[in-house]
């Protein structure tokens, strides 16, 4: 029984390599074949690496980097090795990045309530406490929380790395929070 | 077509993979480790001929001493796993078999060993002396180094390292253990203290640098992979 799992698994990665072989030379049927193929066991090795409702994210980013590197297969080897290599890497891309999220989130909550005996219908003016922020800071909260824009994509516009960039917010989360409280003292 | 957040996994599957196959082109797949390793020793071997003729060291007397000539071999072989190591972590699910990593660190400790043990050391000289003549030799093993390491880490990044640091350390020690086996050719200097300060740190200190610049720069990163959908 084992025997014949064994050469079964043998033919199927045998095939496999053959159409990845098609693939490199432009086959889009051989794309096809091989991805479908592919595709369970992409999906069953994602599971429990990565959060349920991350799986098709990260799922795309894996075939799209297999596409990518499709040039570095070597014919005549088995394609498992390479192509868990690959969907390894970007799993653990995707966790580091999901950690440098819930870190940056847990280094910068949420603006803080206002008093409890303010207004409801007057709340903070944000964007005038905005300009009283340094250029650089106002940047950072303003792409980050008002545009909604990724730490990735926010960095990339202002020129500068990621780091530097939560820097820059987290001051501009301290100074807001210091002028938000100010305000509320002297209403 | 329904909105991708309410496509189920086989649609988005389905979409994606045409997606891949609607844009697909032929590729020209990397040459055979051994086929790239060997035009990088063609190249190496040119800087060879270089350092050879321009030099004013007496080294073919000298290769009639076995430790100098065991030097020269040792490092050069250590250089020659190193970029093997090299170019083989540049294709995903090969790595670097921890057999071949230590003997590339044990050639380049004997051949470390050889160099402090060849020759007594000089105390004769003033600290002047010492550095100018040494800060030179830094100089000339970095850019004895330069042509191979350029050469060795674009063959790195044409492949997809998915370990940055572990190519980058590896692209460095190559260029630079050969850079050292050269300058043993070329420096007339035998003195051990000489050799493992001025030929010896360049090769360690860049090689640190190449590790670092590899973790930031060699890693494969698929283009477009920012964790958000796209289909």
């Amino acid at each position: 029984m084992k025997k014949a799992d064994d050469a079964q698994r043998l033919e199927r990665s045998r095939i496999r390599a053959h159409l990845m072989q098609r693939l490199q030379q432009g086959d889009a049927d051989a794309c096809r074949l091989l991805l479908d193929d592919v595709g369970p066991a992409v999906t069953r090795f994602l599971r429990g690496r990565v959060a349920s409702d991350e799986v098709e994210d990260v799922y795309q980013e894996i075939f799209m980097a297999l596409f990518q590197a499709r040039h570095t297969y070597e014919a005549g080897r088995p394609l498992e090795p390479w192509l868990f290599a690959i969907a390894r890497n970007v799993a653990a891309d995707h966790s580091r990045k999901r950690w440098t999220r819930a870190s940056w989130e847990e280094l910068t909550p949420d603006l803080p309530e206002r008093a409890a005996g303010d207004s409801p219908a007057a709340p903070p003016d944000i964007e005038g406490l905005l300009t009283r922020l340094p250029a650089a800071q106002r940047e950072a909260f303003a792409m980050l929380k008002l545009d909604g824009m990724s730490l990735e994509d926010a960095a990339g516009r202002a020129g500068v790395s990621v780091g530097a960039l939560k820097v820059r917010a987290h001051r501009a989360y301290k100074a807001l929070r210091k002028l938000i409280g100010g305000e509320g003292e002297g209403a | 077509m329904p909105e991708a957040s309410q496509m189920t996994h086989a649609e988005r599957h389905r979409v994606l993979v045409e997606a891949l196959a609607g844009t697909i082109k032929p590729v020209r797949p990397l040459w055979p480790v051994r086929a790239r390793l060997g035009l990088w020793l063609l190249l190496e071997a040119l800087v060879l001929v270089w350092a050879a003729t321009h030099t004013g060291n007496d080294f073919m007397r000298k290769f009639g001493h076995l430790d100098y000539a065991l030097e020269v071999a040792l490092f050069a072989a250590a250089a020659t796993l190193a970029a093997m190591l090299a170019l083989r972590l540049a294709i995903p699910g090969r790595r670097a078999g921890p057999t071949e990593v230590a003997l590339s660190v044990v050639l380049a400790l004997v051949g470390i060993a050889l160099v402090a043990i060849g020759e007594p050391m000089r105390t004769g000289y003033s600290l002047g002396e010492f550095l100018s003549v040494g800060v030179g030799c830094a100089i000339e093993t970095c850019l004895l180094a330069a042509l191979p390491w350029i050469a060795l880490w674009w063959a790195v990044k044409r492949g997809a390292p998915m370990r940055g640091a572990a190519a980058g350390a590896s692209t460095g020690a190559a260029a630079l253990l050969f850079a050292f086996a050269l300058m043993r050719i070329k420096c007339p200097i035998d003195d051990p203290l000489h050799i493992l300060t001025w030929h010896l740190m360049p090769v360690l200190v860049i090689t640190a640098l190449s590790a670092l610049a590899g973790a930031a720069w060699l890693r494969f990163r698929p283009r477009g992979g920012g964790g958000e959908s796209r289909t």
